[in-house]
């Protein structure tokens, strides 16, 4: 008799696989993928001999310990020595079938990222396991806003919906009406975008008098930005479209997602633990860190086998749970909280770190607030540095303003050991908005400030 | 101009257990037989290019099946894939 799989799971063998034998799978394959990139990449050959580690010494889990990690800069800096593709690479870039690069925008040199006809596949098979966990299925219509070009993150998620046999509808670059006009008139079932511009076409919607809480869409895929995890700003978007979040988060370096949220929303995302092995380390020690522990996650990617990154530094900070806080029956545990902030995203301000994530959930308990700006000055006179949060009310809620800012000047201080902000009210219109990796932090401090 | 292949080699038997040693169901063998057969067919070089390219684009996607179940580990550049 044919064996019958649970709805439930997109790979019910290895998403609800113990522990133990999921530690074994993942064992064996990063002895290949170590194997692999020994034997065809010059980067990670010429490192393993620095750190006299080679593949046939990894017998037990402990013994990943021995592979020395790498970062953003060390692949930055072999493509700058060897351009354009530096000698990271595993195999002929002949082979590949679509470039992607990183915005560069952070002053850093853009990473080039290539992936070959079977990277492509799995890139759209690791959002697969999201949409599916989701409950997205092939009766769904997916609407897609995203732009479509070189930064990679949606594309795999189109491709993931097509594989899932869902309808998709792209939406390039169309304006902001048009798209909320193709969500309503196709009634789309599934919205896929960053939480800021789920929010932002929730709010211009309304201002073209839709309701989108009336649309039928049911659930919203978020990724790109770390907000898809804080709880004010889930509340707003579920509120907003009377619809259903699940967080995702993904990386270039990768091409992919590493984690998913399930339908139980167990206030985190479930790691793809069959495709990734993912460490939590103490930035500062790069000892370990135990469940409940916030450090940095570091990335081995058993994909893309292209540009093979093993033990790889993202400067995320996360926080690792086990499986067992979501009763989904996967086996994959947990970041609980997302992605919580970045290593190199904190500021110290007259001495008190400044988070632009906790900023941001605090500024979102409050839904009169539109849209926002964080910005870091140094004041004129003293010389000393300040931080002013510049908020843009939602037409219609101005009204609300005088008792707002006080109240939202005390709760940021109380969050940050009683730092004094300056809270602002900007025009309607001023502040930017985004469609992907929304800016929000504006550094005008001067230099050696 | 590659050598063509018109006799490709005998397919070897597909193996009997997963990467983890746990027997293979009778819808794993056909995966993995259909893998093996796809593998093999993009080794010729006597396909036209129409053959040949979409030989490589279903055996990327069998591929991405024989990996999620634990069957195979292997990577395809080499292949073309």
């Amino acid at each position: 008799m044919p064996q019958i799989w649970p709805d439930e799971y997109w790979n019910p063998k290895n998403e609800t696989m113990p522990r133990e034998r999921l530690r074994a799978l993942q064992l064996g394959k990063l002895r290949d993928l170590c194997a692999w990139a020994e034997a065809r990449s010059v980067f990670h050959r010429e490192r393993f001999e620095k750190a006299r580690f080679s593949a046939d010494q990894l017998r037990t889990w402990d013994d990943i310990r021995r592979i020395p990690m790498m970062t953003r800069e060390e692949w930055m800096a072999s493509q700058a020595e060897r351009p354009p593709y530096g000698t990271l690479p595993a195999a002929n870039p002949e082979v590949a079938i679509r470039l992607h690069t990183t915005s560069g925008t952070t002053g850093k040199m853009p990473l080039r990222a290539m992936d070959s006809m079977r990277d492509w596949e799995w890139i759209s098979e690791c959002w697969a396991y999201g949409f599916h966990a989701m409950g997205v299925r092939s009766r769904d219509t997916v609407f897609i806003a995203f732009s479509y070009a070189q930064f990679i993150g949606f594309w795999g998620a189109h491709y993931a919906n097509e594989k899932l046999g869902a309808m998709v509808i792209p939406s390039g670059s169309l304006p902001t009406e048009q798209r909320i006009k193709l969500v309503i008139e196709n009634g789309a079932t599934v919205l896929c975008a960053t939480p800021t511009y789920v929010l932002r076409l929730a709010e211009v919607g309304r201002q073209m008098g839709i309701d989108v809480a009336g649309s039928r869409v049911e659930r919203i895929i978020l990724s790109g930005e770390p907000s898809g995890s804080v709880p004010a700003v889930r509340r707003q978007i579920e509120s907003a479209w009377n619809a259903r979040c699940g967080d995702t988060a993904g990386m270039t370096e990768i091409g992919t997602i590493f984690m998913f949220e399930c339908r139980q929303q167990p206030g985190g995302a479930h790691i793809l633990e069959d495709h990734f092995i993912e460490e939590v380390i103490d930035p500062e020690t790069g000892r370990p860190c135990g469940y409940g522990e916030k450090g940095e996650r570091v990335c081995t990617s058993f994909g893309r086998g292209i540009l093979p990154l093993i033990r790889y530094r993202s400067c995320d900070i996360v926080e690792k749970r086990p499986h067992t806080d979501c009763p989904c029956g996967r086996t994959f545990d947990i970041y609980h909280g997302g992605i919580q902030t970045r290593v190199d995203d904190m500021h110290k301000i007259r001495g008190t770190n400044v988070y632009p994530r906790a900023v941001e959930a605090i500024v979102r308990e409050h839904g009169e607030i539109d849209e926002f700006q964080l910005v870091l000055h140094t004041h004129e006179a003293s010389g000393r540095d300040e931080v002013t949060v510049r908020c843009e009310m939602k037409k219609g809620q101005e009204a609300a303003w005088p008792a707002l800012y006080p109240a939202l000047q005390k709760e940021l201080a109380e969050s940050h050991e009683n730092l004094r902000f300056n809270v602002e009210l900007a025009a309607a219109g001023e502040l930017p908005r985004f469609e992907l990796k929304a800016k929000r932090l504006v550094d005008k401090r001067r230099k050696g400030s | 101009m590659s050598a063509p292949t018109p006799t490709p080699a005998p397919a070897p038997a597909p193996a009997s257990t997963d990467r983890l040693g746990t027997p293979v169901t009778p819808a794993e063998a056909e995966i993995l037989r259909i893998y093996g057969d796809l593998k093999r067919l993009c080794e010729r070089g006597d396909l036209p290019p129409c053959a040949a390219r979409n030989a490589r684009k279903a055996l990327a996607c069998i591929h991405v099946a024989a990996n999620d179940l634990d069957l195979v580990y292997e990577h395809l550049y080499d292949l073309g894939v």
